[in-house]
């Protein structure tokens, strides 16, 4: 039951992706990880020549900067895509008038969202793995990266922010807004959780809000062994901060959600 | 005439409010975007040695960062809000409105204006706030005098408008928005010269930073509150900003007027 | 069948003062409603004065939650069994909403299918008979936002159908259709009870549709019942005077003497209108005086062309209920 319904919502989402969204769309995002990657390789090479303060690969343990952008650009993608995707679904629906039809079948959250997300992560690698290659120019060095601990460190990100995105779900239908929750919640993660600097950087009781959003934790994941090559064994202390941020999440997601879908049903009578 | 062209702009302002205005969360992110893009730029160059940069752009050291980016942002608020005023008026056609502006004896030029109008103020004055206050704190703002400050504002304000005009008419125009948007609006941080000065952009960057004139605000605004400059140096360039605020003009009214002529021929508010 | 139990739901909504204070509001949308919605039957739910018709609705398909009371869906609460009643309804809405319009009708009705788990082998047989029951077969790749309002709801009423529900709830269903397509949608609702021995319960504006449909109407005026029973029934709950209306060659003024004396005994009013090929007589008396006023014709040779009693219309009954329930 539970597979159908993420099996149809996957199949769902991508239909009406493929008819509402044209090429203009996909272009357009990767037009836009072009102009970070560029600002990054301009402000780098051409305003500073290369030149980075000695703290820089104090924090991050490289020295690789262009590296540590454009994955820090890319995973941004990412959340981006979810909270675009997953977190919108039952307002979009709302704004439809599909969610009447859907609550009042026996129809099962989970399987929903999960379908949500897993369309989403789909168009968004395709989307990602571009951008990277039109990075490989720009510099970004991918020789020592340890795959196995990279595709964990990706994997419990995504349930991180499938967690995230289901609270900034609940937000919205709260608040029957979109652009405004989202666009600020865009514009904090940018700010917070080094995204193209170390979070070091920020004064120190910011840095203690930073650690709370997952995707700080996911970033250092991923540049730790994409850019350093560690494995898993020596950040098991990352995996399980993570593990535990991403499950505390989406169990507190779903339960948000389901409070706020009953007043979001009962505003929607009008 | 005059007074009925005003009127029409007052009430476009007005309405443009209105709708826009609809709870408290839309002043909120006024003030806490622009906020929060101008830390992002700032902590972007905290990993750099800003020593180094200052070999080619001489006038950026540690002390006048924050002042080189608020100004750059400060700028570019003010064409950002435009851009997107100018979307927010394609809706007019979605709305089924636009055909009642065209029904109208009004002047095409005056909603445009008052569009514009309404949108710049509403979105810059908080941020601008909030700049007064960082230049305070971190007082290395160069005072020019009032002469120079009321023409800094003047370059900032008029080619805005204009900008926000001209799009509002390609905007009023074109089916498909989000691909302008692409084009007009994202790269206008990067070439515009918001977070980097345009002088380290090789050529063919240069070359598409100059078609946006927000690169020449910014320039002017730099020169007079960062190095200093005198109105003679300024000269040039406050001539080339003229030229090319007359040509967006010019251009805004050959649009609107063959958008409506083509709308009348083909039954269709869509040029493009 | 369904039965409702002192169905009852208050809204509350905060209603701001002042910056931070905020006042609540209780609104009562529907107070302590019983009704009974039976297989194979249409029943209406009329509403005056914004009654709470679609908050019903919502409430019997589980969308949102009564406040007070509940209702017993074939030995199932409401309440308890939400998700086993979920398998047994389902809503059809008029407009154009509940739609997903950048799929075609097909794969529309296949996510559908997907959400209620049916089957593979019977959805697909099934999504195939909706179509052609609806008439949408040969469009059933095209793209929702490509058809017209007609089709868009024909084909809400394959989704309403997608679970072979045994209640269906219809809120508004001809909503802003064309004459001749609303008409055929009433034929068809008319026969998924009828032959497909569906409970339907039926809420409308078009007071001409609920009177040919409905076998047993609920009226609901300001979130509480004010009437119930059949259409005739209703009528007679209001209008106890009776209409005639006659039409005859000639008139003499004799025989508008003897009607208007028989129109004095019964209390009533009579009107007359001459014309230059006949004439009319319009009556309304509080009792049936159909055989003395016929009795009286005959007497007096006269030719009648046309000689009918009226009921009073629903819509009739409606407004005057409405008007009643404002003054009291």
């Amino acid at each position: 039951m539970r597979t159908r319904i993420l099996y149809a919502t996957f199949k769902r989402n991508f239909i009406i992706q493929r008819r509402a969204y044209p090429l203009e769309f996909f272009i357009g995002k990767i037009l836009s990880a072009f102009y970070t990657v560029l600002t990054a390789y301009f402000m780098y090479n051409l305003l500073f020549k290369g030149q980075l303060n000695d703290s820089f690969s104090e924090f991050t343990g490289t020295s690789d900067y262009m590296s540590y952008v454009i994955l820090g650009g890319g995973i941004y993608l990412f959340v981006v895509g979810t909270f675009l995707n997953v977190s919108r679904s039952l307002i979009t629906e709302m704004r439809t008038g599909t969610i009447d039809s859907l609550m009042i079948a026996p129809f099962d959250r989970v399987g929903y969202f999960f379908g949500n997300m897993l369309q989403q992560t789909f168009t968004t690698s395709m989307e990602f793995l571009l951008a990277i290659i039109i990075s490989i120019p720009f510099g970004i060095n991918l020789t020592g990266i340890n795959i196995p601990a990279t595709i964990l460190a990706f994997l419990i990100s995504l349930v991180a922010y499938f967690g995230m995105s289901l609270i900034l779900a609940a937000g919205m239908l709260y608040f029957r807004d979109t652009y405004i929750s989202q666009n600020t919640v865009f514009l904090a993660i940018l700010l917070l959780c080094g995204i193209t600097y170390p979070i070091e950087y920020l004064p120190q009781w910011v840095q203690y809000i930073s650690h709370i959003i997952p995707v700080t934790t996911s970033l250092n994941m991923i540049r730790n062994s994409v850019i350093l090559g560690m494995g898993i064994p020596e950040q098991l202390n990352n995996f399980g901060y993570l593990m535990i941020l991403a499950i505390l999440y989406s169990v507190i997601g779903f339960k948000l959600l389901k409070r706020i879908e009953k007043i979001a049903l009962e505003n929607n009578l009008a | 005439m005059y007074r009925f062209f005003w009127r029409v702009v007052k009430a476009e302002a007005l309405k443009k409010h209105r709708t826009t205005f609809h709870s408290k969360l839309v002043y909120f992110s006024m003030l806490i975007w622009p906020i929060l893009t101008f830390a992002v730029a700032y902590f972007t160059y905290k990993p750099f040695k800003l020593s180094a940069g200052a070999e080619k752009v001489g006038y950026l050291n540690d002390n006048n960062l924050v002042i080189f980016i608020l100004i750059g942002y400060i700028a570019h608020m003010f064409f950002h809000s435009l851009v997107q005023s100018a979307w927010g008026f394609s809706s007019e056609r979605f709305w089924g409105t636009l055909e009642l502006i065209y029904l109208s004896p009004a002047s095409r030029l005056a909603f445009v204006l008052g569009n514009a109008i309404s949108s710049l103020f509403e979105n810059v004055w908080l941020f601008i706030i909030f700049a007064i206050m960082m230049f305070q704190f971190y007082g290395e703002l160069y005072f020019p005098g009032i002469g120079l400050t009321v023409i800094g504002t003047i370059t900032l304000i008029i080619p805005a408008i204009a900008w926000g005009m001209f799009l509002n008419a390609l905007f009023l125009f074109s089916r498909d928005t989000r691909i302008l948007f692409t084009i007009l609006e994202e790269p206008m941080e990067l070439f515009g010269g918001v977070k980097l000065p345009v002088a380290i952009f090789p050529l063919w960057a240069k070359i598409i930073s100059y078609i946006f004139p927000l690169t020449y605000s910014i320039k002017i605004l730099r020169r007079i509150f960062l190095k200093g400059e005198e109105l003679v140096q300024l000269l040039p360039i406050l001539a080339l900003i003229s030229l090319v605020t007359l040509i967006m003009i010019i251009i805004t009214i050959l649009l609107l007027k063959s958008g409506e002529k083509y709308a009348k021929k083909t039954g269709n508010m869509a040029l493009f | 069948m369904i039965k409702t139990e002192g169905l009852s739901k208050t809204y509350v909504t905060k209603i701001k003062k002042g910056l931070f204070h905020k006042e609540k509001k209780k609104v009562e949308a529907v107070q302590n409603l019983n009704m009974v919605i039976n297989k194979g039957k249409i029943t209406g739910l009329l509403g005056i004065n914004g009654a709470g018709k679609t908050t019903t609705i919502k409430m019997l398909s589980t969308l949102i939650e009564p406040t007070k009371g509940t209702a017993i869906i074939d030995d199932l609460d409401l309440k308890k069994d939400a998700n086993e009643i979920k398998k047994k309804i389902n809503m059809i809405a008029g407009g154009e909403r509940m739609l997903y319009w950048r799929l075609t009708g097909k794969e529309n009705l296949w996510y559908y299918g997907q959400i209620y788990n049916i089957p593979k082998d019977i959805l697909i047989k099934r999504i195939n008979k909706l179509l052609k029951l609806v008439g949408l077969f040969d469009d059933k790749d095209t793209p929702v936002e490509r058809y017209s309002k007609g089709m868009k709801q024909r084909l809400q009423i394959a989704r309403g159908l997608i679970n072979d529900p045994t209640y269906i709830f219809m809120d508004e269903p001809t909503l802003g259709l064309d004459a001749p397509i609303a008409r055929d949608l009433r034929e068809y609702v008319k026969k998924l009870a009828d032959e497909e021995e569906k409970g339907i319960l039926l809420t409308s504006h078009y007071m001409n549709e609920v009177e040919e449909l409905c076998d047993y109407i609920y009226v609901l005026d300001n979130g509480i019942l004010i009437a119930e029973g059949s259409a005739k029934e209703l009528a007679l709950l209001v209008n106890d005077h009776k209409i005639l209306r006659i039409e005859i060659d000639e008139l003499s003024f004799e025989l508008e003497k003897a009607i208007n004396n028989i129109c004095t005994q019964f209390s009533g009013e009579v009107k007359y209108t001459r014309r230059e090929q006949h004439a009319e007589i319009y009556l309304t008396t509080k009792e049936d005086v159909s055989t003395s006023i016929a009795t009286l014709l005959t007497q007096y040779n006269a030719s009648i062309k046309k000689f009918l009693s009226e009921e009073p219309k629903l819509e009739d009954t409606i407004i005057s209920l409405a008007r009643r329930e404002k003054n009291v």
